[in-house]
């Protein structure tokens, strides 16, 4: 110890009015940590309790799908885009096999479309579930976890029914659906529709997700902490949103009433009675607010599906081998966490050219450094929590 | 199918709005097939093409890059002869009609350089990053072009299409083992012509 040092101990209690010098802290989250959702990395250099700089580090989970795509056939490629945000799996694979139709020119049965639409909706229920439970447990609150995963069991038994998979149900087809779970190789020529008792089973259902999201705002929205917590917190101006590519829940909780399933046409949702929730503030509380909304309208989307569900056929006559013309085609569509879209370039071969994957989550979470900029360190897990994002969904 | 599928847009509306976004910065082409708008511009005009399309279309939903290459490590060549470059591809889009448009440029193989997005979109940093280290494209005045998915001094540029897929090198196609012979073009036409409602 230098006697400046010692000096300085000596005058210790004439420097305590003297502002305390905090110099920049390297402060150093994940990529093992409960709260950032998989494996992701942030390295923050904080000021104090201030934030003045983060840097997300990605690409723990980068398995290249784009790369394998290029070597695989398009009905091989669904099994993979159903593991680029598995909480919502089956709604990656709808737009891909959309943009492979839409190549051929084929239009897959009016029946097909509706089982996508219905189990796209129930993609959506089960993956807001997850957020709605698993945010509140961030920030310290565990009960409302038990009630959304008990409904969202429920949901994934439905989808379970009918592809065979929880999580990756690489149940689509060229065309439209696959049979039903239940019909194997050994039995080719019986195409099994949906299993008996599901349309039944789904109504009650969701019924039953109406009623935890009845639990949800009474446990939630109400609690004071929460509201403390998220309210005015990790605001998203529109044009930042926009900037960065933020969509979905995210962009809709900043104002933007806007909706892929509203202005496009990969599933047939014109023909249904929905509305598009919005926030004001664009910060976390609207965040989790929006998404709690649209468990409401896709509950609705379903029961309206499941009351006029066509008969008729699974699949459209498609070629034994399904060969893609030479063109270019983006398809998008509203999956739970954002614009999910793919730009298959088609060389006339069996596999793409090119795949580009546009997914949600990393133009989500791409506003991070921005959003994070000025913040307190304890809002790092309350921001990031709400912006709803899969590490699979960000790395691919 | 001799009907146009009802849930694509029809062909004119996108031909139309590629069309319309073409004229507005003086595109190369303009096109609208299978219902995507896109429009062609030359390297020099990126950045304010964009700056001017931004007005219309602020949404920025992803920059990419597609290798075009006529011999390949990985996977089928592109039909006939292609001319060797990269093209650069973005793509922006309202957030009320749900109006959209892909802008694609192209950049010679010897030297990829593209000037930075960053400044009108700032989304564009991490696609950017990702298009840096995935095809080698430089793009100029970007503020932190390193890479974002690979680990440091990964050597090579995994997208092109001179990049070889290791896994496929080993063995061409592993899934053989498990079940039957990948249908190839031959064995197939050979057989049945045509399947029913089943598909593949």
């Amino acid at each position: 110890m230098t006697d400046q040092h010692l000096l300085a101990m000596h005058h210790s209690e004439v420097q305590v009015s003297v502002e305390l010098e905090t110099p920049d802290v390297t402060l150093n989250l994940g990529p093992q940590h409960p709260s950032t959702h998989g494996v992701l990395r942030l390295i923050a250099k904080v000021d104090g309790e201030v934030i003045n700089e983060v840097e997300p580090v990605i690409g723990y989970m980068h398995r290249g799908y784009e790369k394998l795509a290029e070597v695989r056939t398009y009905p091989q490629i669904v099994a993979l885009v159903s593991r680029i945000d598995w909480v919502s799996g089956y709604a990656s694979e709808v737009p891909l096999m959309v943009a492979v139709e839409r190549l051929m020119d084929i239009v897959p049965p009016d029946r097909a479309q509706y089982i996508r639409l219905v189990l796209t909706e129930m993609a959506r229920i089960s993956s807001h579930l997850v957020f709605l439970s698993s945010y509140p447990l961030e920030l310290g609150a565990p009960t409302p976890l038990m009630h959304a995963l008990r409904e969202r069991e429920r949901i994934l038994d439905l989808i379970e029914m009918v592809t065979g998979g929880r999580f990756h149900p690489n149940f689509n087809r060229v065309g439209g659906v696959k049979p039903a779970a239940g019909a194997g190789s050994n039995q080719k020529k019986v195409v099994q529709d949906l299993p008996e008792g599901f349309l039944g089973q789904t109504l009650a259902a969701i019924q039953d997700v109406v009623g935890v999201c009845d639990d949800m705002e009474d446990l939630v929205l109400g609690n004071e902490i929460f509201l403390e917590r998220t309210k005015g917190v990790g605001i998203i101006p529109v044009d930042k949103a926009l900037a960065y590519g933020v969509s979905g829940p995210n962009l809709r909780a900043s104002g933007v009433r806007f909706d892929i399933r509203k202005t496009d046409d990969y599933l047939p949702y014109d023909g249904f009675d929905f509305d598009i929730p919005a926030g004001e503030n664009g910060d976390c509380f609207d965040r989790y607010w929006v998404r709690l909304q649209e468990i409401r309208e896709a509950s609705k989307i379903i029961r309206q599906a499941v009351e006029t569900m066509p008969s008729g056929d699974l699949q459209a006559k498609v070629p034994r081998i399904i060969k893609v013309p030479k063109g270019e085609v983006y398809v998008r569509a509203e999956n739970p966490k954002g614009e999910m879209g793919y730009h298959v370039v088609s060389e006339g071969g069996r596999g793409p050219y090119r795949l580009k994957i546009r997914s949600a989550s990393f133009s989500n979470l791409s506003v991070l450094p921005w959003l994070l900029k000025g913040q307190l360190v304890p809002d790092i897990i309350a921001i990031l929590g709400s912006l709803d994002f899969v590490l699979g969904d960000v790395d691919r | 199918m001799t009907e146009s599928p009802p849930e694509a847009p029809a062909p004119s509306a996108a031909a139309g709005l590629a069309e319309r976004f073409g004229e507005m910065v003086g595109a190369l082409s303009a096109t609208g097939d299978f219902g995507t708008a896109r429009i062609r511009v030359s390297p020099d005009r990126w950045v304010e093409t964009h700056r001017t399309l931004a007005e219309h279309l602020p949404f920025f939903s992803f920059l990419s890059a597609i290798d075009w290459a006529g011999e390949v490590a990985v996977g089928d060549p592109p039909e006939g002869d292609v001319e060797e470059r990269f093209e650069v591809f973005t793509r922006l889009s309202d957030v009320s009609k749900g109006e959209g448009v892909i802008v694609s440029t192209d950049l010679s193989k010897e030297d990829p350089r593209l000037a930075t997005l960053v400044e009108v979109f700032g989304g564009a940093n991490w696609h950017e990053r990702e298009a840096h280290e995935m095809f080698g494209i430089f793009f100029e005045g970007h503020p932190h072009l390193e890479n974002l998915y690979l680990p440091d001094g990964f050597e090579g540029h995994p997208l092109r299409k001179t990049f070889p897929l290791l896994s496929r090198e080993v063995k061409p196609w592993p899934g053989m083992v498990d079940v039957e012979d990948m249908p190839t073009t031959e064995n197939v036409e050979a057989g049945e012509p045509e399947a029913g409602e089943e598909g593949e």
